[in-house]
């Protein structure tokens, strides 16, 4: 009997073995994406059935006019700037102590790990409730050490803070995961080098360590960046974008449009704003990476 | 040949022979009334609601009572509020027929019957005695479950907005005397908004239950992307609502202009961002769970609400307040504005103008579904007069009244846990019964007008912008989204949303 499977080598069984994949990523994320794309350059009317007309430029016209719009970009940017610039400070300090081995680094591991392994929902009920001006632990304590209490998730020129702080302590874990992995893969034969040549604590760190450690960061901060910049959950939560629009960021605003209120066209120009924004930035990243690893090769 | 039976055997006889048809007969219909009775065997329904344990629960406690009696079949999907729209509009729309039966807000009403999603409900309330249609208040039955004349509903619960204030921070001779003093008049239960804004200023950062606690004027429900829309109204209708006139709370029906904007609406607001100062703090933030939560917990004096409130007070184990609240039909004013006249009308009486706040959860049958004579059936089950008073007697079912049988009997209220309960009826069925009550916005686009001016109400509520700009800002919006619908359309909704003549 002839083997059936005998014909079936090299490139096409490696095409026939890849198809599941790329029907599922066309299914899943090619269409979509198209999808809300052509969208973004229609009307939908849902008399009949779903109808799609083309309006041309109106949707992205009305965006580029819309003073929400660049309200929701300003502040995402200004939540990712800082969050991910504190996040990635803590997280090196806290990576480099761990990585000293100090005594009761194994616990300390766990401990800084255990806010990642929560849901941003759930990050999100909690400090709420952390929060709470009449209720809340926080604003307990404050006056109690003679400070006054903070309107945290309520006053204009503080909810933004608010928000930025609960990113910080849910995700500078990640930041610490990433660095110190980096860290424990710099050969310790490198920097016994180092100091034989007299390198030393700041010195050490600026010259050696910190270059080394530049594709972790790397890839660590465009983590974050590319996951900031699409920051949702914890603001719908903790605010619902409010008050007024003082916390609304550019996903909450493209969800509020197109989820809520159901104008799906221009919810879908909204969504494709953060899309342009990060591919931008995760360019610029890779960018960057290429030329560390250049230089590394170097 | 035949033997002679005498008479008293043959009585016998025949009473046996009588007796065995008659059985045999009464067997038969029982089984064939058995059987019509399971006449939907293998048919499983879907049901599509908000997460547990509201609005799902009493399908969770009649479900199983109807799967026994027709041999049907009931699952439940649910999703979390703000998936509730999306998820059934695209559903609908795209045909996917993923749910028989959606329970849903009063208010998305026009939006799924317009666009022809949902099955038309009239021959199967007119062939139905069971539904006991006419026990359901007119309000409901005539208006709110209905759109362009015909039915497509099934009203579940009452939803209107009331008001609650606590007898013992009213009624305690020192608070009276004191407030005599200060604001020149009588403390009493709170008649218009101008008291309201007196009583909270009172009662507002001090401990005046004694508890070792302060406490704060009033609690409204002010979050943006929540229900924040629906308090604002309920402080604008009797600023805007002439008796007698068509509706001026939302839009002028012979243009289809906003009326958002006008004086009314404006001094409205003003009063709203006002009343902040004499709010429990961080009140700008909070959504209606969270008024239920600090009311409860005896944090305020007074607050708006569903009738959400006044159960949790009374039956819920948290609570600090039980016998204390009590409930009245919305404040009013002794002004409106007149948008016909474009003036203001004063009152020699306090001008009252309930408002319909969300209008309550309805039942209804997507109009692609495979099942709807069952699913029909399970609705029909789920509202007659037994079943949904049960549903309003206990406890997170989230259905409040909307038949007048629900009012009738008391028994089941004291069993709840009430200790007033013909008080807090007596506030719903005033509000419900008035005849300046105010229906919820019920047109193609209601959750986008809501959304566009809930995030001006946020800023002004903020600081960000005056109360004149927000508004404006928002009958700008609300403009261009008639626009975007078609003002002749939407024209043509909202007059038949208010009953009024279509050309």
């Amino acid at each position: 009997m002839r083997n059936i499977w005998g014909s079936f080598t090299g490139k096409k069984a490696g095409r026939a073995f890849l198809l599941p994949a790329v029907i599922i990523l066309l299914a899943l994320t090619i269409f979509p994406f198209l999808f809300s794309l052509f969208l973004s350059f229609g009307k939908v009317s849902f008399l009949g059935g779903l109808q799609i007309n083309f309006a041309g430029l109106k949707n992205w016209a009305r965006l580029f006019g819309d003073e929400r719009f660049y309200n929701a970009l300003r502040i995402t940017i200004l939540i990712t700037v800082i969050a991910v610039a504190i996040e990635y400070a803590l997280g090196l300090g806290l990576a480099l102590l761990l990585n000293r081995g100090v005594k009761g680094s194994t616990f300390f591991r766990v401990l800084f790990f255990l806010p990642m392994m929560l849901t941003p929902i759930a990050v999100g009920y909690m400090w709420r409730m952390m929060f709470h001006f009449t209720r809340g632990p926080i604003d307990h304590v404050l006056p109690l050490l003679g400070l006054p209490a903070v309107a945290w998730l309520t006053e204009p020129k503080i909810v933004l803070y608010s928000v930025i702080l609960t990113d910080v302590w849910h995700w500078t874990p990640l930041m610490i995961l990433i660095l110190f992995a980096g860290l424990q893969s710099i050969p310790p034969a490198l920097l016994e080098a180092a100091r034989v040549d007299g390198a030393a604590g700041w010195r050490l760190f600026r010259e050696v360590i910190f270059p080394l450690l530049a594709p972790a960061s790397i890839a660590a901060i465009l983590l974050r960046t590319i996951e900031v910049l699409k920051i949702i959950d914890k603001i719908y939560i903790l605010t619902g974008g409010g008050p007024g629009i003082y916390s609304e960021s550019m996903t909450l605003f493209g969800y509020s449009l197109g989820l809520r209120a159901f104008d799906l066209a221009y919810g879908a120009t909204i969504a494709f704003s953060p899309f342009v924004t990060v591919l931008a930035i995760s360019i610029v990243f890779l960018l960057m990476t290429r030329r560390f690893q250049e230089i590394g090769l170097e | 040949m035949f033997k002679k039976i005498k008479k008293g055997r043959f009585i016998k006889e025949a009473a046996m022979v009588i007796l065995c048809a008659a059985v045999i007969v009464l067997g038969s219909l029982g089984s064939s009334q058995a059987l019509a009775e399971k006449r939907f065997e293998g048919v499983e329904i879907t049901v599509f609601t908000q997460t547990p344990p509201f609005i799902v629960k009493p399908v969770w406690m009649f479900g199983p009572d109807w799967e026994k009696k027709t041999g049907g079949k009931v699952r439940v999907i649910s999703a979390a509020w703000a998936e509730l729209y999306p998820k059934m509009f695209s559903s609908f729309a795209l045909g996917a027929k993923k749910y028989d039966i959606i329970l849903f807000p009063a208010a998305w009403l026009a939006d799924f019957a317009s666009n022809e999603f949902l099955v038309p409900l009239d021959n199967f309330i007119a062939a139905d005695p069971e539904i006991d249609w006419l026990d359901i208040l007119p309000v409901y039955r005539e208006r709110i479950s209905t759109y362009a004349g015909t039915i497509y509903a099934i009203p579940m619960d009452g939803d209107n907005h009331i008001f609650y204030y606590r007898r013992d921070a009213i009624e305690n001779p020192e608070h009276q005397a004191k407030f005599k003093a200060k604001y020149g008049y009588d403390l009493a239960p709170p008649e218009t908004w101008v008291q309201v804004r007196d009583v909270a200023e009172f009662f507002n950062g001090w401990d005046w239950d004694g508890d070792g606690r302060i406490e704060y004027g009033v609690v409204e429900a002010m979050r943006k992307d929540d229900q924040a829309y629906w308090t604002y109204f309920s402080r604008t209708a009797a600023l805007t609502s002439i008796p007698g006139q068509p509706q001026g709370l939302f839009f002028d029906p012979e243009t289809m202009k906003p009326l958002i904007n006008d004086p009314g609406h404006v001094k409205a607001l003003e009063n709203w961002i006002e009343i902040l100062e004499f709010g429990v703090p961080g009140m700008i933030n909070m959504e209606s769970g969270d008024i239920r939560g600090v009311y409860t917990v005896g944090e305020a004096a007074m607050a708006i609400d569903w009738g959400d409130i006044g159960v949790m007070a009374d039956t819920s184990p948290e609570s600090t307040v039980k016998g204390k609240v009590n409930y009245s039909i919305l404040p009013g004013t002794t002004r409106a504005w007149d948008y016909v006249k474009k003036t203001w009308v004063d009152f020699p009486e306090v001008n009252h103008a309930p408002y319909l706040a969300f209008g309550g959860w309805l039942g209804a049958i997507d109009a692609k579904s495979d099942n709807v004579e069952a699913a029909y059936d399970f609705l029909s089950f789920l509202s007659r007069p037994e079943n949904s008073y049960i549903c309003v007697t206990t406890a997170q079912t989230g259905f409040n009244p909307c038949r007048k049988s629900h009012f009738e009997k008391l028994a089941g209220w004291y069993g709840y846990g009430f200790v007033y309960p013909e008080d807090y009826l007596g506030a719903i069925e005033a509000t419900i019964a008035h005849p300046n009550v105010q229906p919820d916005i019920r047109i193609p686009g209601a959750a986008r007008y809501f959304e566009a001016l809930d995030v001006q109400l946020s800023m002004a509520l903020a600081g960000a912008k005056t109360a004149k700009q927000a508004l404006d800002d928002a009958a700008k919006e609300w403009e261009r989204i008639t626009e975007d619908l078609g003002r002749e359309k939407q024209l043509k909704n909202y007059r038949a949303s208010l009953g009024l003549p279509i050309e």
